[in-house]
Protein backbone atom coordinates (compact mmCIF):
# COMPACT_ATOMS: atom_id res chain seq x y z
CA UNK A 1 0.00 0.00 0.00
CA UNK A 2 1.12 3.53 -0.50
CA UNK A 3 2.78 5.49 2.22
CA UNK A 4 0.13 7.48 4.05
CA UNK A 5 0.88 8.47 7.56
CA UNK A 6 -1.13 8.77 10.72
CA UNK A 7 -0.66 12.18 12.22
CA UNK A 8 -0.02 10.93 15.71
CA UNK A 9 1.60 9.11 17.18
CA UNK A 10 4.45 9.31 14.72
CA UNK A 11 5.10 5.73 13.85
CA UNK A 12 8.30 4.21 12.58
CA UNK A 13 8.66 1.47 10.10
CA UNK A 14 10.57 -1.55 11.22
CA UNK A 15 13.87 -2.28 9.58
CA UNK A 16 13.29 -4.34 6.51
CA UNK A 17 14.93 -5.65 3.46
CA UNK A 18 13.21 -5.91 0.15
CA UNK A 19 15.24 -8.72 -1.22
CA UNK A 20 16.11 -10.91 1.69
CA UNK A 21 17.81 -13.38 -0.55
CA UNK A 22 20.45 -10.78 -1.32
CA UNK A 23 21.47 -10.50 2.27
CA UNK A 24 21.39 -14.22 2.82
CA UNK A 25 23.84 -14.89 0.05
CA UNK A 26 26.24 -12.18 1.08
CA UNK A 27 25.77 -8.74 -0.33
CA UNK A 28 28.77 -7.68 1.70
CA UNK A 29 30.86 -7.83 -1.41
CA UNK A 30 28.80 -5.00 -2.83
CA UNK A 31 29.41 -2.81 0.22
CA UNK A 32 25.72 -1.95 0.52
CA UNK A 33 24.35 -1.59 4.00
CA UNK A 34 20.78 -1.56 5.25
CA UNK A 35 19.93 1.27 7.58
CA UNK A 36 16.86 2.11 9.65
CA UNK A 37 14.11 4.27 8.23
CA UNK A 38 12.80 7.43 9.77
CA UNK A 39 9.44 8.61 8.53
CA UNK A 40 10.28 12.10 9.64
CA UNK A 41 13.12 12.35 7.18
CA UNK A 42 13.01 15.15 4.64
CA UNK A 43 15.85 14.31 2.31
CA UNK A 44 15.15 11.89 -0.50
CA UNK A 45 18.03 9.67 0.46
CA UNK A 46 16.82 9.32 4.01
CA UNK A 47 13.20 8.96 2.99
CA UNK A 48 13.92 5.80 1.09
CA UNK A 49 16.62 4.47 3.37
CA UNK A 50 16.26 1.02 4.78
CA UNK A 51 15.16 -0.67 1.61
CA UNK A 52 17.51 -2.38 -0.73
CA UNK A 53 16.65 -3.74 -4.15
CA UNK A 54 18.98 -5.74 -6.33
CA UNK A 55 18.36 -6.12 -10.03
CA UNK A 56 20.33 -8.72 -11.93
CA UNK A 57 20.92 -6.97 -15.21
CA UNK A 58 23.22 -9.52 -16.82
CA UNK A 59 23.44 -12.91 -15.08
CA UNK A 60 26.24 -14.17 -17.31
CA UNK A 61 28.50 -11.20 -16.65
CA UNK A 62 27.35 -10.96 -13.05
CA UNK A 63 26.20 -7.35 -13.46
CA UNK A 64 23.98 -6.24 -10.60
CA UNK A 65 22.24 -2.93 -10.08
CA UNK A 66 21.88 -2.25 -6.37
CA UNK A 67 19.31 0.38 -5.38
CA UNK A 68 19.46 1.79 -1.89
CA UNK A 69 18.29 5.14 -0.61
CA UNK A 70 18.64 7.61 -3.45
CA UNK A 71 21.48 5.78 -5.13
CA UNK A 72 22.01 3.11 -7.74
CA UNK A 73 25.33 1.31 -7.77
CA UNK A 74 26.34 -1.19 -10.40
CA UNK A 75 28.59 -3.98 -9.22
CA UNK A 76 29.93 -7.17 -10.73
CA UNK A 77 29.64 -10.38 -8.75
CA UNK A 78 29.21 -13.49 -10.85
CA UNK A 79 28.77 -15.77 -7.86
CA UNK A 80 26.05 -13.64 -6.32
CA UNK A 81 24.32 -13.20 -9.66
CA UNK A 82 24.29 -16.94 -10.15
CA UNK A 83 22.90 -17.50 -6.65
CA UNK A 84 20.16 -14.93 -7.21
CA UNK A 85 19.28 -16.43 -10.57
CA UNK A 86 19.13 -19.85 -8.98
CA UNK A 87 16.91 -18.54 -6.20
CA UNK A 88 14.65 -16.79 -8.68
CA UNK A 89 14.08 -19.96 -10.58
CA UNK A 90 13.41 -21.96 -7.45
CA UNK B 1 -3.67 21.43 -24.21
CA UNK B 2 -0.73 23.32 -22.79
CA UNK B 3 0.78 20.17 -21.39
CA UNK B 4 -2.15 18.31 -19.86
CA UNK B 5 -1.71 14.62 -20.67
CA UNK B 6 0.70 15.63 -23.42
CA UNK B 7 2.69 12.41 -23.62
CA UNK B 8 1.63 8.77 -23.58
CA UNK B 9 3.32 7.69 -20.35
CA UNK B 10 2.66 10.78 -18.24
CA UNK B 11 -1.00 10.75 -19.29
CA UNK B 12 -1.28 7.63 -17.13
CA UNK B 13 0.38 9.32 -14.17
CA UNK B 14 -1.61 12.50 -13.52
CA UNK B 15 -0.14 13.10 -10.08
CA UNK B 16 3.22 13.77 -11.73
CA UNK B 17 1.85 15.41 -14.87
CA UNK B 18 2.84 19.06 -15.18
CA UNK B 19 0.11 20.85 -17.08
CA UNK B 20 1.01 24.54 -17.08
CA UNK B 21 3.92 26.72 -16.09
CA UNK B 22 3.69 30.45 -15.55
CA UNK B 23 6.50 32.92 -14.85
CA UNK B 24 5.91 36.66 -14.64
CA UNK B 25 7.01 39.74 -12.79
CA UNK B 26 4.44 39.99 -10.03
CA UNK B 27 1.98 42.78 -10.88
CA UNK B 28 1.39 43.71 -7.23
CA UNK B 29 5.01 43.20 -6.17
CA UNK B 30 7.14 44.16 -9.20
CA UNK B 31 10.42 43.52 -7.41
CA UNK B 32 9.54 39.83 -7.38
CA UNK B 33 8.92 37.06 -9.88
CA UNK B 34 6.08 34.59 -9.49
CA UNK B 35 6.43 31.08 -10.82
CA UNK B 36 3.49 28.69 -10.82
CA UNK B 37 3.71 25.04 -11.80
CA UNK B 38 0.44 23.18 -12.17
CA UNK B 39 0.08 19.45 -11.70
CA UNK B 40 -2.70 16.86 -11.43
CA UNK B 41 -4.73 18.29 -14.32
CA UNK B 42 -8.38 17.96 -15.31
CA UNK B 43 -9.79 17.51 -11.81
CA UNK B 44 -13.54 17.20 -11.56
CA UNK B 45 -14.47 19.26 -8.50
CA UNK B 46 -16.80 16.55 -7.21
CA UNK B 47 -13.95 14.11 -6.79
CA UNK B 48 -14.80 12.61 -3.43
CA UNK B 49 -14.34 10.75 -1.28
CA UNK B 50 -10.72 10.58 -2.41
CA UNK B 51 -10.13 14.15 -3.44
CA UNK B 52 -7.12 15.10 -5.50
CA UNK B 53 -3.70 15.60 -3.96
CA UNK B 54 -0.01 15.78 -4.75
CA UNK B 55 2.00 12.58 -4.81
CA UNK B 56 3.93 11.77 -1.66
CA UNK B 57 6.15 9.68 -3.91
CA UNK B 58 6.85 12.44 -6.44
CA UNK B 59 9.64 15.01 -6.32
CA UNK B 60 8.34 18.28 -7.74
CA UNK B 61 10.88 20.89 -8.82
CA UNK B 62 10.98 24.40 -10.21
CA UNK B 63 14.27 25.26 -11.90
CA UNK B 64 15.74 28.61 -12.79
CA UNK B 65 18.67 29.10 -15.14
CA UNK B 66 20.28 32.50 -14.80
CA UNK B 67 23.35 32.13 -17.01
CA UNK B 68 21.95 30.63 -20.19
CA UNK B 69 23.49 27.17 -20.03
CA UNK B 70 20.09 25.49 -19.62
CA UNK B 71 21.18 24.01 -16.31
CA UNK B 72 19.59 25.09 -13.05
CA UNK B 73 21.32 27.77 -11.02
CA UNK B 74 18.49 27.71 -8.53
CA UNK B 75 16.06 24.89 -7.86
CA UNK B 76 13.16 24.69 -5.47
CA UNK B 77 12.12 21.20 -4.50
CA UNK B 78 8.72 20.37 -3.09
CA UNK B 79 8.03 17.08 -1.31
CA UNK B 80 4.63 16.14 0.03
CA UNK B 81 3.47 14.02 2.90
CA UNK B 82 -0.07 12.95 3.62
CA UNK B 83 -1.40 12.39 7.11
CA UNK B 84 -4.57 10.72 8.30
CA UNK B 85 -6.19 11.77 11.54
CA UNK B 86 -8.73 9.01 11.69
CA UNK B 87 -8.28 5.56 10.20
CA UNK B 88 -11.81 4.49 11.11
CA UNK B 89 -13.63 6.58 8.55
CA UNK B 90 -13.90 6.60 4.78
CA UNK B 91 -14.49 10.33 4.80
CA UNK B 92 -12.14 13.11 3.70
CA UNK B 93 -13.69 15.26 6.39
CA UNK B 94 -16.01 14.33 9.22
CA UNK B 95 -17.43 17.81 9.71
CA UNK B 96 -16.92 21.38 8.55
CA UNK B 97 -13.33 22.48 7.94
CA UNK B 98 -12.81 26.01 9.13
CA UNK B 99 -9.10 26.03 9.85
CA UNK B 100 -6.04 24.30 8.46
CA UNK B 101 -5.73 22.31 11.69
CA UNK B 102 -9.39 21.43 11.94
CA UNK B 103 -9.97 18.12 13.72
CA UNK B 104 -12.71 17.44 11.17
CA UNK B 105 -10.23 17.33 8.32
CA UNK B 106 -9.13 13.73 8.08
CA UNK B 107 -6.72 13.61 5.18
CA UNK B 108 -4.29 16.48 5.22
CA UNK B 109 -1.23 17.12 3.13
CA UNK B 110 1.95 18.95 4.08
CA UNK B 111 5.02 19.90 2.10
CA UNK B 112 8.64 20.73 2.53
CA UNK B 113 10.63 23.24 0.51
CA UNK B 114 14.28 22.69 -0.31
CA UNK B 115 16.41 25.21 -2.16
CA UNK B 116 19.38 24.04 -4.18
CA UNK B 117 21.92 26.61 -5.26
CA UNK B 118 24.14 26.71 -8.32
CA UNK B 119 26.76 24.64 -6.52
CA UNK B 120 24.31 21.90 -5.65
CA UNK B 121 24.07 22.84 -2.00
CA UNK B 122 20.66 21.90 -0.64
CA UNK B 123 18.99 23.85 2.15
CA UNK B 124 15.68 22.80 3.65
CA UNK B 125 13.78 26.09 3.96
CA UNK B 126 10.65 24.64 5.52
CA UNK B 127 9.85 21.16 6.72
CA UNK B 128 6.12 21.00 7.22
CA UNK B 129 3.90 23.56 5.57
CA UNK B 130 0.17 23.02 5.29
CA UNK B 131 -1.66 22.64 2.01
CA UNK B 132 -5.28 23.79 1.93
CA UNK B 133 -7.95 21.13 1.57
CA UNK B 134 -9.67 20.47 -1.71
CA UNK B 135 -12.76 22.57 -2.19
CA UNK B 136 -15.22 19.87 -1.17
CA UNK B 137 -18.35 22.00 -1.07
CA UNK B 138 -20.02 24.81 0.80
CA UNK B 139 -21.25 22.59 3.63
CA UNK B 140 -17.79 21.28 4.35
CA UNK B 141 -15.92 24.53 3.79
CA UNK B 142 -17.84 27.73 4.35
CA UNK B 143 -14.93 30.08 3.69
CA UNK B 144 -12.52 28.48 1.28
CA UNK B 145 -10.68 31.68 0.47
CA UNK B 146 -9.74 32.13 4.11
CA UNK B 147 -8.27 28.62 4.25
CA UNK B 148 -6.36 29.14 1.02
CA UNK B 149 -5.06 32.45 2.26
CA UNK B 150 -3.83 30.80 5.45
CA UNK B 151 -1.98 28.30 3.27
CA UNK B 152 0.18 31.02 1.72
CA UNK B 153 3.44 30.76 3.60
CA UNK B 154 6.09 33.44 3.88
CA UNK B 155 9.45 31.80 4.48
CA UNK B 156 12.14 33.31 6.66
CA UNK B 157 14.37 33.40 3.59
CA UNK B 158 11.98 35.76 1.82
CA UNK B 159 10.05 33.48 -0.49
CA UNK B 160 6.27 33.14 -0.56
CA UNK B 161 5.07 29.62 -1.27
CA UNK B 162 1.76 27.92 -1.80
CA UNK B 163 0.87 24.38 -2.75
CA UNK B 164 -2.68 23.23 -3.20
CA UNK B 165 -5.80 23.09 -5.29
CA UNK B 166 -6.69 25.97 -7.62
CA UNK B 167 -9.05 26.56 -10.50
CA UNK B 168 -7.40 25.74 -13.80
CA UNK B 169 -7.08 29.04 -15.68
CA UNK B 170 -5.82 27.53 -18.90
CA UNK B 171 -8.32 27.96 -21.68
CA UNK B 172 -8.42 25.82 -24.77
CA UNK B 173 -11.00 24.37 -27.13
CA UNK B 174 -9.66 20.89 -26.78
CA UNK B 175 -12.58 19.09 -28.34
CA UNK B 176 -12.20 21.05 -31.55
CA UNK B 177 -8.42 21.29 -31.82
CA UNK B 178 -7.81 17.58 -31.59
CA UNK B 179 -10.66 16.85 -33.96
CA UNK B 180 -8.36 17.23 -36.94
CA UNK B 181 -7.14 20.68 -36.00
CA UNK B 182 -10.49 22.41 -36.05
CA UNK B 183 -10.83 25.93 -34.70
CA UNK B 184 -14.54 26.54 -34.27
CA UNK B 185 -14.35 30.22 -35.37
CA UNK B 186 -12.90 28.90 -38.64
CA UNK B 187 -14.68 25.55 -38.82
CA UNK B 188 -16.42 26.44 -42.05
CA UNK B 189 -13.01 27.04 -43.64
CA UNK B 190 -11.66 23.66 -42.53
CA UNK B 191 -10.89 21.02 -45.14
CA UNK B 192 -13.58 18.68 -43.82
CA UNK B 193 -15.49 21.19 -41.73
CA UNK B 194 -16.51 23.22 -44.79
CA UNK B 195 -18.59 20.24 -45.83
CA UNK B 196 -20.28 20.14 -42.43
CA UNK B 197 -20.65 23.78 -41.44
CA UNK B 198 -21.86 26.78 -43.36
CA UNK B 199 -21.04 29.24 -40.62
CA UNK B 200 -18.36 29.90 -38.04
CA UNK B 201 -18.79 28.31 -34.64
CA UNK B 202 -18.21 29.54 -31.13
CA UNK B 203 -15.27 28.16 -29.18
CA UNK B 204 -15.76 26.14 -26.00
CA UNK B 205 -13.30 26.18 -23.11
CA UNK B 206 -12.79 22.49 -22.42
CA UNK B 207 -10.88 23.09 -19.18
CA UNK B 208 -13.45 25.40 -17.66
CA UNK B 209 -14.69 24.45 -14.19
CA UNK B 210 -11.88 21.99 -13.68
CA UNK B 211 -9.24 22.21 -11.00
CA UNK B 212 -5.51 21.61 -10.78
CA UNK B 213 -2.95 21.41 -8.03
CA UNK B 214 -0.58 24.37 -8.09
CA UNK B 215 2.87 24.89 -6.68
CA UNK B 216 3.53 28.61 -6.55
CA UNK B 217 6.57 30.50 -5.39
CA UNK B 218 7.27 34.21 -5.33
CA UNK B 219 10.91 35.26 -5.21
CA UNK B 220 12.83 38.53 -5.15
CA UNK B 221 14.07 39.34 -8.64
CA UNK B 222 17.57 39.69 -7.32
CA UNK B 223 17.55 36.10 -6.12
CA UNK B 224 16.94 34.70 -9.60
CA UNK B 225 19.16 36.99 -11.65
CA UNK B 226 22.73 36.23 -12.54
CA UNK B 227 25.06 37.42 -9.79
CA UNK B 228 22.09 38.39 -7.66
CA UNK B 229 21.82 41.85 -9.13
CA UNK B 230 19.05 44.08 -7.87
CA UNK B 231 19.21 46.33 -10.89
CA UNK B 232 20.14 45.44 -14.43
CA UNK B 233 19.47 46.93 -17.83
CA UNK B 234 16.98 45.22 -20.07
CA UNK B 235 19.64 44.57 -22.69
CA UNK B 236 21.91 42.92 -20.13
CA UNK B 237 22.00 39.11 -20.59
CA UNK B 238 21.73 38.91 -16.81
CA UNK B 239 18.22 40.32 -17.01
CA UNK B 240 16.90 37.09 -18.51
CA UNK B 241 16.08 33.88 -16.68
CA UNK B 242 15.01 30.51 -18.02
CA UNK B 243 12.39 28.57 -16.07
CA UNK B 244 11.10 25.02 -16.20
CA UNK B 245 9.46 22.52 -13.90
CA UNK B 246 9.96 18.81 -13.56
CA UNK B 247 8.55 15.87 -11.66
CA UNK B 248 10.52 12.79 -10.80
CA UNK B 249 9.91 9.40 -9.29
CA UNK B 250 12.19 6.83 -7.74
CA UNK B 251 13.70 4.45 -10.24
CA UNK B 252 12.46 1.40 -8.35
CA UNK B 253 9.11 0.80 -6.78
CA UNK B 254 8.12 -2.45 -5.09
CA UNK B 255 4.44 -2.78 -4.30
CA UNK B 256 3.64 -4.93 -1.31
CA UNK B 257 -0.05 -5.21 -2.01
CA UNK B 258 -1.16 -5.58 1.58
CA UNK B 259 -1.37 -3.42 4.64
CA UNK B 260 1.54 -5.00 6.48
CA UNK B 261 4.28 -3.04 4.78
CA UNK B 262 4.62 0.23 2.96
CA UNK B 263 5.56 0.19 -0.68
CA UNK B 264 9.25 0.55 -1.25
CA UNK B 265 10.68 3.33 -3.40
CA UNK B 266 14.42 3.45 -3.79
CA UNK B 267 17.10 4.53 -6.20
CA UNK B 268 17.81 7.76 -7.99
CA UNK B 269 15.06 10.11 -9.00
CA UNK B 270 14.01 9.60 -12.60
CA UNK B 271 12.37 12.53 -14.36
CA UNK B 272 8.94 11.65 -15.72
CA UNK B 273 7.54 15.08 -16.56
CA UNK B 274 8.96 18.39 -17.73
CA UNK B 275 7.49 21.69 -18.84
CA UNK B 276 8.93 24.96 -20.06
CA UNK B 277 7.12 26.63 -22.92
CA UNK B 278 3.47 25.70 -23.25
CA UNK B 279 2.69 23.27 -26.05
CA UNK B 280 6.32 22.37 -26.74
CA UNK B 281 6.07 18.68 -25.98
CA UNK B 282 2.40 18.64 -26.89
CA UNK B 283 2.60 20.08 -30.40
CA UNK B 284 6.24 20.19 -31.46
CA UNK B 285 7.62 16.82 -30.37
CA UNK B 286 6.38 13.72 -32.24
CA UNK B 287 4.38 11.27 -30.15
CA UNK B 288 7.06 8.61 -30.46
CA UNK B 289 9.54 10.88 -28.68
CA UNK B 290 7.36 12.65 -26.13
CA UNK B 291 8.14 10.27 -23.27
CA UNK B 292 11.83 10.57 -23.99
CA UNK B 293 11.58 14.36 -24.04
CA UNK B 294 9.92 14.26 -20.64
CA UNK B 295 12.87 12.30 -19.24
CA UNK B 296 15.58 14.67 -20.46
CA UNK B 297 16.85 18.03 -19.20
CA UNK B 298 16.48 21.20 -21.28
CA UNK B 299 20.21 21.12 -21.94
CA UNK B 300 19.56 18.16 -24.25
CA UNK B 301 16.92 19.92 -26.32
CA UNK B 302 19.23 20.33 -29.30
CA UNK B 303 18.07 16.78 -30.01
CA UNK B 304 14.61 18.17 -30.74
CA UNK B 305 15.61 21.37 -32.55
CA UNK B 306 14.76 19.85 -35.91
CA UNK B 307 11.12 19.60 -34.91
CA UNK B 308 11.13 23.31 -34.08
CA UNK B 309 12.85 24.25 -37.33
CA UNK B 310 10.26 22.32 -39.34
CA UNK B 311 7.17 21.97 -37.18
CA UNK B 312 4.60 19.44 -38.31
CA UNK B 313 1.75 21.83 -37.59
CA UNK B 314 3.14 24.39 -40.07
CA UNK B 315 2.80 21.84 -42.81
CA UNK B 316 -0.69 20.83 -41.70
CA UNK B 317 -2.25 24.31 -41.59
CA UNK B 318 -2.22 24.86 -45.38
CA UNK B 319 -3.78 21.43 -45.84
CA UNK B 320 -6.42 21.81 -43.15
CA UNK B 321 -7.41 25.31 -44.21
CA UNK B 322 -7.18 25.30 -48.02
CA UNK B 323 -6.27 28.60 -49.59
CA UNK B 324 -5.68 30.46 -46.33
CA UNK B 325 -1.99 29.73 -45.81
CA UNK B 326 -0.42 29.89 -49.25
CA UNK B 327 2.64 31.86 -48.14
CA UNK B 328 3.18 29.45 -45.29
CA UNK B 329 2.90 26.55 -47.71
CA UNK B 330 5.59 28.13 -49.87
CA UNK B 331 7.79 28.58 -46.82
CA UNK B 332 7.26 24.96 -45.89
CA UNK B 333 8.03 23.83 -49.40
CA UNK B 334 11.26 25.83 -49.48
CA UNK B 335 12.36 23.89 -46.40
CA UNK B 336 13.59 27.04 -44.73
CA UNK B 337 14.33 26.35 -41.06
CA UNK B 338 12.04 28.34 -38.80
CA UNK B 339 14.65 30.47 -37.10
CA UNK B 340 11.85 32.55 -35.59
CA UNK B 341 10.47 29.57 -33.71
CA UNK B 342 13.95 28.48 -32.67
CA UNK B 343 14.45 31.92 -31.14
CA UNK B 344 11.06 31.98 -29.42
CA UNK B 345 11.24 28.45 -28.03
CA UNK B 346 14.88 27.44 -27.78
CA UNK B 347 17.22 30.42 -27.41
CA UNK B 348 15.10 33.46 -26.65
CA UNK B 349 14.58 36.50 -28.86
CA UNK B 350 17.87 38.32 -29.39
CA UNK B 351 18.33 42.06 -29.09
CA UNK B 352 17.54 44.00 -32.24
CA UNK B 353 14.55 42.08 -33.56
CA UNK B 354 11.89 43.75 -31.44
CA UNK B 355 12.40 47.37 -30.35
CA UNK B 356 13.44 47.69 -26.71
CA UNK B 357 13.25 43.98 -26.08
CA UNK B 358 15.30 40.81 -25.82
CA UNK B 359 14.98 37.64 -23.81
CA UNK B 360 17.87 35.70 -25.23
CA UNK B 361 19.74 33.23 -23.06
CA UNK B 362 22.46 32.66 -25.63
CA UNK B 363 23.27 29.92 -28.07
CA UNK B 364 22.31 26.89 -26.00
CA UNK B 365 19.11 25.48 -27.44
CA UNK B 366 16.74 24.60 -24.63
CA UNK B 367 13.02 24.69 -24.03
CA UNK B 368 12.72 27.10 -21.15
CA UNK B 369 10.18 29.77 -20.37
CA UNK B 370 12.35 32.85 -20.77
CA UNK B 371 11.59 35.98 -18.85
CA UNK B 372 13.32 39.32 -19.15
CA UNK B 373 12.90 40.38 -15.54
CA UNK B 374 13.42 44.05 -16.30
CA UNK B 375 10.20 44.37 -18.31
CA UNK B 376 7.66 45.73 -15.85
CA UNK B 377 4.15 44.32 -15.55
CA UNK B 378 1.69 45.83 -18.01
CA UNK B 379 -1.04 48.02 -16.65
CA UNK B 380 -3.33 46.72 -19.38
CA UNK B 381 -2.49 43.20 -20.43
CA UNK B 382 -2.82 42.09 -24.03
CA UNK B 383 -3.63 38.39 -24.21
CA UNK B 384 -1.52 38.09 -27.35
CA UNK B 385 1.58 39.14 -25.41
CA UNK B 386 4.47 40.22 -27.55
CA UNK B 387 2.46 39.60 -30.73
CA UNK B 388 -0.03 42.11 -29.35
CA UNK B 389 2.68 44.65 -28.50
CA UNK B 390 2.70 43.74 -24.81
CA UNK B 391 6.32 42.95 -23.93
CA UNK B 392 5.38 41.63 -20.47
CA UNK B 393 3.50 38.69 -21.95
CA UNK B 394 4.29 35.38 -23.60
CA UNK B 395 6.79 34.53 -24.96
CA UNK B 396 8.40 36.83 -22.44
CA UNK B 397 7.59 34.54 -19.56
CA UNK B 398 3.95 33.62 -19.38
CA UNK B 399 1.10 35.28 -17.55
CA UNK B 400 -2.02 33.44 -16.55
CA UNK B 401 -4.29 35.30 -18.98
CA UNK B 402 -2.00 35.01 -22.00
CA UNK B 403 -3.67 33.18 -24.88
CA UNK B 404 -0.73 30.91 -25.51
CA UNK B 405 -2.70 28.68 -27.87
CA UNK B 406 -3.52 31.51 -30.25
CA UNK B 407 -0.05 33.06 -29.93
CA UNK B 408 1.54 29.73 -30.77
CA UNK B 409 -0.85 29.17 -33.66
CA UNK B 410 -0.04 32.55 -35.15
CA UNK B 411 3.69 32.07 -34.69
CA UNK B 412 3.65 28.63 -36.31
CA UNK B 413 1.42 30.01 -39.08
CA UNK B 414 4.21 32.41 -39.98
CA UNK B 415 3.29 35.61 -38.18
CA UNK B 416 6.71 35.78 -36.52
CA UNK B 417 8.84 34.75 -39.48
CA UNK B 418 9.37 38.38 -40.58
CA UNK B 419 11.45 38.77 -37.42
CA UNK B 420 14.16 36.80 -39.18
CA UNK B 421 13.22 37.44 -42.83
CA UNK B 422 11.79 40.87 -43.52
CA UNK B 423 10.91 39.84 -47.07
CA UNK B 424 8.45 37.21 -45.93
CA UNK B 425 4.84 38.29 -46.05
CA UNK B 426 2.69 36.30 -43.65
CA UNK B 427 -0.71 35.14 -44.83
CA UNK B 428 -3.55 37.35 -43.67
CA UNK B 429 -4.91 34.35 -41.81
CA UNK B 430 -1.70 34.10 -39.75
CA UNK B 431 -2.55 37.39 -38.11
CA UNK B 432 -6.18 36.50 -37.60
CA UNK B 433 -6.14 32.89 -36.53
CA UNK B 434 -7.16 32.36 -32.93
CA UNK B 435 -8.98 29.80 -30.89
CA UNK B 436 -11.75 32.20 -29.92
CA UNK B 437 -11.29 32.08 -26.16
CA UNK B 438 -9.88 34.31 -23.47
CA UNK B 439 -9.49 34.37 -19.72
CA UNK B 440 -13.12 35.52 -19.64
CA UNK B 441 -14.03 31.97 -20.58
CA UNK B 442 -12.58 30.79 -17.25
CA UNK B 443 -15.57 30.97 -14.93
CA UNK B 444 -13.74 31.32 -11.66
CA UNK B 445 -11.69 34.40 -12.41
CA UNK B 446 -8.28 35.20 -10.98
CA UNK B 447 -6.93 36.66 -7.78
CA UNK B 448 -5.11 39.99 -7.84
CA UNK B 449 -2.52 38.67 -5.43
CA UNK B 450 -0.37 35.61 -4.88
CA UNK B 451 -1.01 32.82 -5.84
CA UNK B 452 -3.14 34.57 -8.50
CA UNK B 453 -4.97 31.46 -9.72
CA UNK B 454 -8.61 31.51 -8.71
CA UNK B 455 -10.50 29.68 -6.01
CA UNK B 456 -10.97 26.05 -7.00
CA UNK B 457 -14.42 25.06 -8.13
CA UNK B 458 -16.23 23.28 -5.33
CA UNK B 459 -17.81 19.88 -5.60
CA UNK B 460 -21.27 20.82 -4.36
CA UNK B 461 -21.87 23.57 -6.88
CA UNK B 462 -20.04 21.85 -9.73
CA UNK B 463 -21.30 18.29 -9.51
CA UNK B 464 -20.65 17.35 -13.13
Amino acid sequence: MSRVHRARPVSRLSRRKVLTIAASVGVGATAVSVAGLSLAAETPEAAAAGALVVSVRDPKKGTLDVFSGGVKRTVTDKKLAAQLAKAAHG
Amino acid sequence: MSSHREAPEISKDPVADSSDLYAFVSPDAPDTVTIIANYVPLQLPAGGPNFFEFGDDVLYEIHIDSNGDARPDLTYQFRFRTELRNNKTFLYNTGPIDTLDSVNWNRRQFFSVTRIDAHGKATVLAAKLACPPCNVGRLSIANYDKLASDAVHKLRTGEKVFAGQRADAFFVDLGAIFDLGTLRPFENKHLIGQKLFNYAGKAVNATNKLNVHSIAVQLPLSSVRRDGKKKVRGRDPGAVIGVWTSASRRQVQVRDGDAKHDDVQVGPQVQVSRLGNPLFNEVIVPMAQKDRWNSLPPSDDKLFAGFVEKPELASLLPVLYPGLFTNLAALDKAGTPRADLVAILLTGIPDGLIPEFQNSTGATQADMLRLNTVVPPSKTENAFGILGGDLAGFPNGRRIADDVVSISLRAIAGATFPLVDAKFKPDAAAGLVEQGLSIKNVSGGLLKHFPYLGTPFDGFDNPS
